[in-house]
């Protein structure tokens, strides 16, 4: 934070109505506040460098116009300015931090606001929302929720959506998901209760009941419960091992302490709950990444009570996201018009009407197709690529997309490429290669977006999947 | 839900040559947690055979096994049951429940499975179940040649245990089920 007391006059109407996408117009408005801060004169020199953000090589040589306000230039550049005179330019690359703590501000009120709406503009929500939402409190969570449609935009309606769609989770995993000595058990139960008591004292021969060929756990027939039971037995192993490499970084999944593995009984839960409602696509390694991120945003939402639910808004809002891309994980339908291979070629041709240059030089010269790395960024929807704090920056510019998910996405992978352009200009099908499967943990994310939301959405597309 | 199988007095290859195919093919492995043997396997082979059904397997020596190092009794907890194991032809008279609970009580567990006398039986006797699965094979005891084979399957999930029975009668698998449930307070210690 700033050295120093700074008191801050009150926001003029100017500075709200442009909503920050860039912190270089941003600067602009707050020309007003900055005058007040000039007195220190020399020593800003000094601080400068150190409050800088960093900014990658990359996004300097990418060949935009930029205009005087632009924060996004090297550093040495902002020192010259600074000796060259204080003017706003100079002044507004300083308290970079003091600007982005009265936009977090600004941002949370906006959101805040917005959410307590009765009746909630869904198109506004999504504007604000893909510049990203403030961590902390439940705005992202409750976002998410209304952006996926799982929330009605009627704030009355929120408390009996939300119970009825617990119950009906709580529902579902009784029904499919009891092993089945619970269930004969139950059924016994229902079924002869007054005799049990009686036996249960005496002693002597135990009694046995003649039970049907199918009603036990070695019967090889078919539609037996147990039969079904053994057959997904497989299934959950697959799920547990890569439950357990999930995020091992991160405690709240990893390790053996009792919270991180009620996590991940939660997830499996909620797996196995979907794989076993789409026989056609069952389980697909990779599912357990996209459920970890909506699932940890759910449940450190600070309302205690949507955290406590966690895991049934989850299945929800899981099942809301892959409905649109789950003809990726089936590996039949990889040829078809819906199938991932026809994604990876619309990312191709997004990549040649951008910038034919690179897209000719990936396509031909180094040969590096789309399949060798688009597949896991597009069916992971990301989140392999970035580290966790950034995915939910990123999921945040997906969701709030008002021309679907996929769209948004094949378009951050297009900005992606164009980020990384000049290296992959210069490498072979091995280096290029490598790049992309390995994607840079250097590159500023606001700016991927933002190169992101630049390039026009591929409406032809979105009619048809309506 | 923890799946047991207990079996024994198999007898192979002196008085049978193999398990019943009917038997065979529904013993798959991957479905059973641990298994059980009384005891009189009596080679290595059989041995092996019920390893690839489960690789947790518990024997106690039958008084014809070849392999001399099983123990004479064995005891282990699944779930909340504390099991023992016996092959039986130690405790006398054979099959008798006063002596087989003099055994339960000195092991200090609730379900105690014992063979030899290669007749199915299941009591309840003092808070605790004394179970014998009988002959696998069917082959011919000390006592008699009129012998079904059989063995048992127990379903132990939390304080109850199903035990499903499965006897090869007239060339026909015949289930059986039998709940029995463990009471939470524990008897008398000695």
């Amino acid at each position: 934070m700033i050295k120093g007391k700074l008191k801050l006059p009150p926001l003029n109407n100017r500075i709200r109505k442009v909503f920050p996408d860039r912190l270089g117009s941003l600067v602009s408005g707050f020309e007003g506040i900055i005058k007040g801060v000039r007195i220190r004169g020399s020593v800003w020199e000094v601080e400068m460098g150190e409050e800088l953000e960093p900014i990658p090589p990359n996004a300097v040589g990418f060949g935009r116009e930029r205009d005087a306000d632009d924060v996004y230039i090297e550093e040495d550049v902002v020192d010259t300015r600074v000796r060259i005179g204080p003017n706003k330019d100079a002044a507004a690359a300083t308290p970079v931090l003091v600007l982005k703590s009265i936009v977090e501000e600004e941002k949370r009120s906006d959101f805040e606001y917005e959410l307590s709406q009765r009746e909630i503009n869904l198109e506004k929500l999504q504007r604000i929302a893909s510049t990203g939402i403030p961590d902390g409190g439940s705005l992202r969570a409750t976002t998410w929720k209304l952006l996926l449609g799982y929330l009605p935009s009627s704030h009355e309606l929120w408390e009996k959506e939300l119970k009825a769609s617990r119950q009906k989770y709580a529902n579902l995993k009784e029904e499919l998901l009891q092993n089945p000595s619970a269930y004969t058990w139950k059924k016994d139960i229902e079924s002869s209760s007054a005799l049990q008591q009686e036996d249960s004292d005496a002693d002597g021969r135990l009694t046995r009941q003649e039970i049907s060929q199918e009603d036990h756990p070695l019967s090889l027939g078919k539609a037996n419960l147990w039969q079904k039971y053994f057959q997904l037995t497989e299934m959950v192993e697959q799920i547990d091992r890569d439950l357990l490499r999930t995020h091992p970084d991160i405690p709240f999944f990893s390790g053996e302490s009792s919270f991180s593995r009620k996590n991940r009984e939660a997830m499996k839960n909620i797996l196995l709950l979907f794989a076993k409602l789409n026989p056609a696509i069952r389980y697909v390694q990779g599912m357990n990444e996209i459920l970890a991120t909506i699932y940890y945003v759910f449940s450190t939402d600070t309302d205690k009570e949507n955290a406590a639910n966690a895991e049934a808004d989850s299945f929800f809002c899981f099942v809301r996201i892959l409905s649109d891309s789950v003809d990726h994980f089936c590996q039949q339908l990889d040829n078809s018009s819906g199938g991932i291979l026809s994604t990876l070629s619309r990312l191709s041709d997004l990549l040649k009407v951008h910038d034919r240059e690179l897209w000719h030089h990936l396509e031909f010269t180094t040969k590096v197709k789309p399949q060798y790395y688009g597949f896991r960024w597009i069916t992971l929807l990301l989140t392999q690529e970035f580290d966790f704090q950034s995915i939910f920056r990123i999921w945040d510019t997906l969701l709030s997309n008002p021309f679907g998910v996929q769209d948004m996405l094949l378009r951050i992978c297009c900005a992606m490429l164009l980020c990384v352009k000049a290296k992959l200009l210069s490498g072979d099908f091995v280096a290029n290669l490598k790049l992309l499967q390995h994607y840079p943990e250097d590159i500023n994310i606001e700016y991927l977006l933002q190169v992101a939301q630049d390039i026009s959405p591929d409406t032809s597309f979105y009619c048809l999947s309506l | 839900m923890v799946l047991v199988l207990a079996l024994g007095d198999l007898h192979i290859p002196h008085r049978a040559h193999d398990l019943p195919a009917k038997f065979k093919s529904m013993l798959v492995p991957g479905k059973i947690q641990h298994i059980i043997c009384t005891g009189n396997l009596c080679i290595k082979e059989v041995h092996d055979y019920l390893k690839t059904l489960c690789p947790d397997l518990h024997i106690t020596r039958g008084e014809y096994d070849e392999e001399t190092k099983y123990p004479e009794t064995k005891t282990l907890t699944i779930g909340q049951f504390k099991l023992g194991l016996c092959h039986g032809h130690q405790v006398i008279p054979w099959g008798d429940l006063d002596s087989l609970a003099m055994l339960q009580r000195q092991l200090d567990v609730d379900i105690l499975i014992t063979g030899h006398t290669h007749q199915f039986t299941a009591y309840k006797h003092e808070g605790g179940v004394v179970i014998n699965p009988g002959s696998a094979t069917g082959a011919y005891s000390s006592i008699t040649y009129e012998v079904n084979p059989s063995f048992v399957l127990m379903d132990i999930d939390g304080l109850r245990v199903v035990v499903y029975v499965y006897e090869l009668i007239d060339g026909e698998v015949k289930v059986d089920k039998i709940d029995f449930k463990k009471t939470s307070s524990t008897h008398p210690a000695h």
